[in-house]
């Protein structure tokens, strides 16, 4: 009896290891990758940096410093003002533009492909593909259509007033085709039923978009209005790529600016408290994003 | 061309499409598309049409398409090109950087997928939470400190604590795989689809006597193969697309990936614009090429990947 015990206390502890050892590489690399960096991250920023080694513990000597300087607040705006375009310019396309495509019959599979492009095109590519597009010189494809107009080249991105808005273009071109074909297949997963009966009584295009077809996706453009906001208030590449934070500093964003802190100006201890006081900002969107996804689950 | 009759129902139905202002609507949001398409469309194209223009063609012509058009000429200018950028070395490097990210991902994070689905024991709970959270900590605050730790891994060098074990990892890929590792996306996209396995299959191959390694690879892996396929495609396409942790981490010019050397080579005035837009082009090839042979895993894959925390 006693040795049958042992026995099956052995075999559960060899179970219990068995499976570990398949669980460990991952919790191993997403605390080397993630949970550390992050913790890493807040606690250093407390401390005083000397190059990339912490030395002694400075309260919020850092904070203030990131706060006290003049880009501080234009650079928060310029941040806001990704978000904001990036509401404006893209979010609404790939929602119409999935239901579009839902309802043509005519060249439907070779569109989806065409319209799925840009996401077939490598991320850095797409970015320095447009930094050429938007070229302020006359081998700009922008400035070449300009030409054939008749026009004299224009200088894109170093337009401060606008040049947010010309990437925010970018981004939209190289991100739609993935939200597209997100909602594209919620809205080929509504039954065909459902039109039919609100059709039959009597309902016209527009009221079957608002009754049938919205309450079906609003779950997710709800999930998606938060997952956005949280991913354009962190965009680095972009002005990294296009414009190097520039015409003077009108498209430098916070993620780009914790780079320039620590590669280009060896200020680590700022970058970090900089880094911090934008991961607190999101941490209160991303717990906001999953009381709504709760929300979404039990309702839809 | 397709009738109106075969059309489903959707926001418009067959019995719309009879009358005029049906079809007129139709029409409109087929002509919407169509511009949508030329939008996608033009720059590509463009990108293509300038890689054989001359540099002197880049600057004067207002022409879209590249005048003294050859084949011999267009061949010529292909290689010079290839070999000014020194792209077959980076193509090579980027292979490998893609394989590894492959490995990484469909191993490491199909296991720790395989576990959190069909092996909950102790602890597994947790680890699912922090999963979850990890795909949505914001990872702004990472890039400074993951830097950090790079130059003294695993651990970080404190004045106080002078560990041995240290070393320094950049100029290597580690930094790359170990990123693929801890996508947390995909231990959730693995542990989904595992869910979906009928644990009947498990239990008959544990009572024949299989290891519960040997039942992940040999009956779990192939049985979620459009998953495997679709992370494969993930991590191949992460590699083409991220310039920005190769062009941190990696300094000796032999190692870098296409795309961190497309970014170098943009403020490099020995490149003329005509040569740095063919080198655009090439680094769109591969991707293209995995696109045309895996279209329906990754069109299809949306579906797949579709993730419920």
């Amino acid at each position: 009896m006693k040795n049958k015990l042992t026995n099956r206390k052995a075999r559960k502890i060899k179970n219990l290891l068995a499976v570990w050892i398949l669980l460990l590489p991952a919790v191993i690399c997403m605390y080397l990758m993630v949970w550390r960096p992050s913790a890493m991250g807040i606690v250093w920023s407390f401390f005083d940096m000397k190059g990339f080694t912490p030395t002694d513990f400075c309260g919020l000597k850092n904070y203030i410093r990131v706060i006290k300087n003049t880009e501080f607040l234009p650079i928060v705006w310029n941040t806001v003002q990704y978000v904001f375009w990036s509401f404006v310019i893209g979010f609404l396309p790939p929602l119409f533009i999935a239901f579009m495509l839902n309802e043509i019959i005519h060249f439907r599979s070779i569109m989806r492909v065409l319209i799925y492009l840009p996401a077939i095109l490598p991320g850095t590519t797409v970015l320095l593909l447009w930094y050429m597009i938007y070229s302020p010189d006359s081998s700009g494809m922008l400035n070449t259509l300009l030409a054939q107009l008749g026009l004299d080249p224009y200088g894109w991105l170093n337009d401060p007033n606008f040049v947010i808005i010309y990437i925010i273009i970018e981004m939209t071109w190289a991100g739609f085709p993935g939200t597209m074909f997100l909602y594209f297949t919620t809205i080929q997963g509504i039954s065909p039923d459902l039109y039919e009966a609100a059709a039959i009584d009597g309902a016209g295009p527009i009221k079957l978009f608002i009754h049938v077809s919205l309450p079906q996706i609003s779950g997710l453009l709800l999930l998606n209005i938060v997952r956005q906001m949280i991913g354009v208030f962190q965009t680095m590449q972009e002005p990294m790529v296009m414009t190097g934070g520039g015409p003077n500093n009108a498209s430098t964003t916070v993620g780009y600016q914790i780079y320039q802190y620590t590669f280009v100006q060896g200020r680590v201890g700022q970058a970090l408290a900089l880094g911090t006081l934008t991961f607190v900002v999101l941490m209160i969107a991303t717990c906001f994003y999953f009381k709504l996804n709760k929300k979404v689950e039990d309702n839809f | 061309m397709k009738s109106f009759s075969e059309k489903q129902a959707g926001i418009l139905n067959s019995a719309d499409l009879k009358s005029a202002k049906g079809k007129a609507f139709y029409w409109i949001m087929f002509g919407i598309l169509v511009l949508v398409c030329i939008t996608t469309i033009v720059p590509t194209l463009w990108m293509i049409l300038s890689a054989f223009k001359t540099s002197k063609e880049m600057y004067t012509s207002i022409s879209f398409f590249p005048k003294n058009f050859t084949i011999s000429g267009a061949a010529t200018h292909l290689a010079e090109a290839w070999n000014k950028l020194k792209f077959g070395r980076s193509m090579i490097n980027t292979m490998i950087v893609a394989a590894g990210n492959a490995l990484v991902s469909i191993v490491i994070c199909g296991m720790a997928g395989f576990v959190l689905s069909k092996k909950k024991v102790e602890g597994t709970k947790l680890v699912f939470v922090l999963t979850i959270w990890t795909m949505m900590l914001p990872s702004i605050i990472r890039t400074v400190p993951q830097y950090m730790s790079y130059i003294s891994f695993p651990f970080v060098i404190d004045d106080k604590w002078n560990y041995p074990l240290n070393i320094n990892i950049l100029d290597t890929y580690l930094p790359l795989w170990l990123g693929a590792a801890a996508n947390s996306f995909n231990i959730i996209l693995f542990m989904n689809n595992f869910d979906t396995v009928s644990p009947a299959i498990m239990e008959a191959a544990m009572i024949d006597g299989c290891s519960t390694f040997k039942i992940f690879y040999k009956i779990m892996l192939p049985i979620v193969l459009p998953v495997v396929v679709y992370v494969c495609i993930g991590a191949f396409n992460s590699a083409w697309s991220d310039y920005f942790t190769p062009y941190l981490t990696i300094s000796n010019t032999d190692l870098l990936t296409t795309p961190a050397k497309l970014f170098m080579k943009k403020s490099d005035t020995n490149i003329t614009a005509n040569v740095y837009i063919t080198g655009l082009m090439f680094s769109c090839i591969p991707p293209a090429i995995f696109f045309c042979i895996f279209q329906k895993y990754i069109i299809g894959g949306i579906a797949v990947g579709g993730v419920k925390g």
